[in-house]
């Protein structure tokens, strides 16, 4: 059996996508941690801004490629799309997770709660509950074929439902109080723009880097299951053949 | 058969089944009031403190019964292989789809106007001036939960666990009916002007509209096979 021609292509250039995630990155927290001020109103806190923003904006854009996956497979039918698929939400679910988490962390200090029921919180936890429904939905389905339509079919249904999900939310907690307490109160300065820049590049391409790590260990997995299966047929029909 | 008389026909089918066994809607009437007697034991009401939460109480309530008829509108297909059936059918999916939406619509809306009189009477609201606005907003909220609920209906039927699946896989989808719906009738039952809530009329038309037409698509990839 030959591997695929898109596996072959993603083996050739994984290692460009991980190497310069990882100079991204080291420039991005050299910057952040050492080489930028501290804020005038959060001082040393704000650094964790630097690990936060990114972690929020790969989450999206990993929604967002986790969507175009789905359309395409719905399109094509092709199993490879799908591992894919199964790739990105894994690794969207995790970067969802981390964002809130490290939201969380920041907010402690700066908000003196580690929780509130703010718009942007709020879709965010709306949009992890998505992602975890939809690892649940494929854990449960029996027909390979079958979980890679329904997972596509609850991607797409979601990534139209989650602005909406956005604007009802904002909407409801600017009805109910002025948000007291609001992201904007942070002004970007170049100083702190640059380590940013770094970090939300250097993010990018690690999640394109475990991306494609992931798909090909998805794509052999397949793979090793079908030859599995020839295999014990070929060994049950010598058996009976004896 | 023209896809209008498909739509026809399920409508027709899943009354009849339902007038002969009587037991979604009885099913979901009798949940419904055991989830307002546990949230009455929940929350200690006086008249001022209920008009606050009522507004969630009945929502909480209409959508977990409305779930409980959802799962059954194809859950019941299952028996006697009706639902390979129902993908043999020659005319669009669509048309199966619009047939069970108006059916689950039509069930989950008498439920709640079975259910509304007993909120009247159990928690003392006043209604009488604001009971058509109340009556757009039930209409617009089931709607949209029949809407969306119908084609995960259709997608949890054939996978293990579904009873637990299909609540997990809706209801962090169906955020902003909820949103819209708690804070419109909210605002009915305080007597708020309606230009103080009807933005969030607008957002339940707009949803239903979107979902109605998302699901109406999708349903063509969840029963294709």
């Amino acid at each position: 059996m030959t591997i695929h021609r898109v596996i072959r292509k993603v083996q050739r250039f994984e290692g460009w996508f991980g190497g310069s995630a990882v100079l991204c990155l080291i420039a991005g927290l050299y910057l952040g941690l050492i080489g930028s001020p501290p804020d005038y109103y959060q001082g040393e806190v704000v650094r964790i801004m630097y690990i936060h923003v990114p972690l929020a904006h790969t989450a999206l854009l990993a929604y967002i490629v986790l969507t175009i996956g789905s359309l395409w497979y719905l399109w094509k039918r092709d199993p490879i799309v799908d591992n894919m698929c199964q790739a990105v939400a894994g690794l969207s679910a995790v970067f969802t997770a981390l964002a809130l988490g490290t939201g969380m962390i920041w907010g402690k200090p700066t908000w003196d709660t580690w929780w509130t029921w703010d718009a942007r919180l709020t879709s965010f936890t709306v949009l992890l509950l998505i992602l975890i429904g939809y690892l649940m939905l494929r854990t449960f389905v029996d027909d390979p074929e079958k979980e890679a339509r329904y997972g596509a079919i609850l991607a797409i249904v979601g990534f139209v439902d989650l602005p909406i999900i956005h604007f009802s939310v904002e909407w409801w907690r600017t009805l109910h109080q002025p948000q007291s307490i609001s992201m904007r109160g942070v002004s970007i300065s170049s100083g702190l723009l640059v380590p940013l820049l770094f970090m939300s590049v250097g993010m990018s391409l690690l999640f394109s880097y475990m991306l494609m790590v992931r798909t090909q260990l998805l794509y052999l997995d397949r793979l090793l299951h079908a030859k599995k299966g020839r295999l014990l047929s070929q060994f049950h029909l010598s058996k009976s053949d004896s | 058969m023209t896809s209008f008389s498909v739509i026809r026909w399920i409508v027709w089918k899943d009354f009849v089944t339902e007038l002969r066994s009587r037991e979604t809607i009885s099913s979901m009437v009798f949940f419904a009031l055991i989830v307002i007697l546990i949230f009455s034991f929940s929350f200690s009401m006086d008249q001022q403190a209920a008009r606050e939460v009522i507004a969630g109480i009945m929502w909480v309530a209409f959508a977990f019964t409305g779930i409980i008829g959802l799962g059954k509108s194809f859950s019941t297909e299952l028996q006697n292989d009706c639902l390979e059936a129902l993908q043999m059918v020659p005319e669009a999916k669509g048309a199966i789809y619009l047939g069970k939406v108006a059916a689950n619509f039509a069930f989950m809306f008498v439920v709640e106007i079975l259910l509304f009189p007993m909120f009247v009477i159990l928690f003392n609201l006043e209604v009488v001036e604001e009971i058509s606005l109340l009556l757009l907003v039930f209409f617009l909220a089931t709607v949209g939960l029949s809407a969306i609920g119908t084609l995960f209906s259709a997608l949890t039927v054939q996978i293990r666990a579904r009873e637990v699946m299909l609540p997990i896989l809706l209801l962090p989808l169906v955020v902003p009916v909820m949103i819209a719906a708690v804070e419109a009738t909210k605002g009915a039952l305080n007597g708020d002007p309606p230009a103080m809530y009807e933005q969030w009329l607008e957002l339940l038309a707009i949803y239903d509209v979107v979902f109605t037409v998302v699901s109406f698509w999708m349903f063509e990839f969840v029963m294709d096979s």
